[in-house]
């Protein structure tokens, strides 16, 4: 769970409710302007998130007998660690979530049921600008730090849209991108597969890897200064909202 | 009339979610709070040296880094801390980065460009300001916070500024030196005499001519900062109050408003005020006391409403007792405020708040794999 996070049980209220349509709305406004209307346009404060502590199985629509789409496994394959999945829409009272699914095709969701989860929410949210070659980490809605970044270059771009961080991870000191991993939902639209991955994208550090900040040189990850990392991995956990922009 | 069906409802929170998101939209003519976080203490800040000749005063505390150099200074009386190249200035200076990143990055509305204007003589009203080259400052630049104490004030200059002798920054209507930001591209230079007020944060230097003051900070990143016989003053940022209602504050965690003080004495207007769990009301927080949440009671005869705002912003209305707020705020020092109304004749009173909300807990990633696309 996030810093700072509220948790409760399922189902949810209807002011809780109006608060999740309200993300959504806010959301949708928000991934759909240019990015320097993006940086002064408001954030919302919070995210609603799913804890998943059970196997599920996301459908197309808030039913079980909705067509399935994929399995939805209760923990991370690289840490282990519990999954956690923004909420982006909800049916029936509050018994059907609809959330964002990490991996192909980027920024897809699906619905699973609220059985066998718990609500929680995370008041930070991250924006990568790739044009200003920026992240601009928000709490609470408000812009709390921004870092110069190394982003995808032309040739295996780092992909734009609306993801989350899958799992945070702290890396061995020899590993490239050490010391600390944020992994995203997000897949390389030009590697299906890379150092044995599924191509997943991830925000890390310039540990044993070449690179100045600022520039387009990367596989698709987007890398950061050994503080800036450093800095974000004590505070973004798994479910964290992450808009990619031009 | 019957109530609504649950369907109803979730159609009325969606209409509503749909009004919320366009209400945002316009919210370009908002500024981002700046926060100087580590840097707030330091009334100078340099990166390579700070320089001062004569009897100058610094009320708060003096640091360089990474630079090592502070001159002068047997003269001067530095009333705080001196911090030359340790982990507090570099940590500091850190801090005023980002603060300048942030402050850089303010949405401008087009009216609010002043490029080839002389700031003197005219009042601002709150809001972030632009200067695309330099900024000249010859008079009185008057700054109108309309009667909000929170209200930011933003300047973003993209080159220099330079003050005229004798000029002024003048505060009116609430308005505070804490909550004015100078963005300086290149390096500023404030001319004798001159009267300044608010935080300036410039990427290379900061030159006070003989006998300017400073009720503010002067932050310098890449430079240095010279002084010539000037007062500088680091500005108190909590405020305190005075209300009417009881009032009682403490740890949304400890629940401990249930208890403490009671009502007035029988008429609205009454005073008095506690303190729960080292939590302070109406002063500012201890440092060392801080809590996760923050919970405000108003308790009193004849009240008719009372309207909660965290930071500015208003978080609850109540018109029915119990009249309790409780709010979680990024970590920092904050400033919960109720807005009294009475039944009767009695005058509406305002109770200010200040606490401090603690860091969050640091997370620990755990161990995994670098299996991503690098």
């Amino acid at each position: 769970m996030s810093p700072g996070a509220a948790s409760g049980p399922h189902p949810l209220g209807a002011r809780r409710r109006g608060a999740v349509l309200a993300s959504i709305a806010l959301a949708i406004a928000y991934a759909g302007l240019a990015p320097a209307a993006a940086s002064a346009t408001q954030v919302p404060a919070s995210q609603p998130l799913v804890v998943v502590l059970g196997g599920h199985v996301a459908r197309s629509g808030p039913s079980a007998d909705a067509a399935r789409i994929e399995p939805v496994a209760a923990r991370r394959p690289l840490t282990r660690a519990r999954t956690v999945l923004p909420v982006i829409g909800e049916a029936a009272a509050g018994a059907w979530l609809r959330v964002r699914l990490p991996g192909r095709p980027n920024g897809h969701a699906g619905w699973i049921s609220a059985r066998r989860t718990r609500s929680t929410s995370t008041p930070w949210r991250l924006l990568v600008e790739l044009s200003a070659r920026r992240v601009t980490v928000y709490r609470g809605g408000h812009v709390r730090r921004q870092f110069r970044v190394v982003i995808g270059k032309p040739s295996t771009p780092t992909p734009r849209g609306a993801f989350f961080v899958e799992e945070a991870l702290a890396l061995s000191s020899y590993e490239a991108g050490a010391p600390f991993a944020l992994a995203t939902s997000a897949r390389s639209n030009a590697l299906q597969e890379f150092e044995g991955g599924p191509g997943q994208i991830a925000l890390h550090g310039t540990d044993n890897i070449s690179g100045a900040l600022g520039t387009a040189v990367s596989h698709g990850c987007v890398r950061l200064s050994t503080g800036a990392i450093t800095w974000l991995a004590k505070r973004i956990g798994a479910g964290v909202p992450l808009t990619i922009a031009r | 009339m019957s109530s609504p069906t649950p369907s109803k409802r979730g159609f009325a929170g969606a209409i509503f979610a749909v009004v919320l998101a366009l209400a945002a939209l316009p919210a370009f003519a908002q500024a981002a709070p700046v926060h100087l976080e580590t840097a707030s203490p330091f009334v100078v800040l340099a990166g390579t040296a700070v320089t001062n000749t004569e009897a100058s005063v610094l009320n708060g505390d003096l640091g360089v880094s990474p630079g090592t150099e502070l001159t002068g200074f047997g003269v001067a009386v530095v009333n705080g801390a001196t911090h030359k190249t340790d982990g507090v200035a570099a940590l500091a200076q850190s801090d005023l980065t980002n603060a300048y990143n942030v402050a850089a990055g303010q949405p401008i509305l087009l009216g609010n460009n002043l490029s080839g204007t002389n700031l003197g003589n005219r009042k601002l009203g709150p809001g972030a300001y632009q200067y695309t080259s330099e900024a000249l400052l010859t008079g009185a630049l008057t700054l109108d916070a309309e009667g909000d104490p929170n209200a930011q004030f933003v300047f973003k200059i993209t080159s220099s500024l330079t003050t005229a002798s004798a000029s002024s920054v003048v505060l009116i209507n609430g308005a505070s030196p804490c909550n004015v930001y100078w963005q300086v591209g290149s390096s500023a230079d404030l001319g004798t005499t001159t009267a300044f007020q608010g935080n300036l944060m410039a990427l290379t230097s900061i030159s006070l001519k003989k006998g300017a003051t400073v009720l503010g900070r002067m932050l310098a990143r890449n430079g240095q900062v010279s002084l010539i016989d000037n007062v500088l003053t680091q500005p108190g940022c909590a405020t305190g109050s005075s209300g009417s209602p009881t009032t009682e504050s403490g740890s949304a965690d400890s629940g401990s408003s249930g208890s403490g003080s009671s009502g007035g004495s029988g008429k609205a207007g009454k005073v008095r005020k506690t303190t729960h769990n080292g939590t302070a009301v109406a002063r500012p927080t201890p440092r060392e006391a801080c809590t996760a949440g923050f919970r405000a009671t108003v308790r009193g005869k004849m009240i008719k409403r009372v309207v909660f705002s965290l930071d500015g912003k208003q978080v609850q209305s109540k018109g029915a007792a119990p009249f309790v707020v409780s709010v979680r705020a990024a970590p920092g020092t904050h400033t919960v405020r109720a807005r009294v109304t009475f039944k009767d004749a009695t005058h509406a009173k305002t109770v200010t708040l200040p606490y401090r909300a603690c860091a969050a807990a640091a997370l620990h990633p755990r161990r995994g794999p670098s299996t991503f696309t690098g």
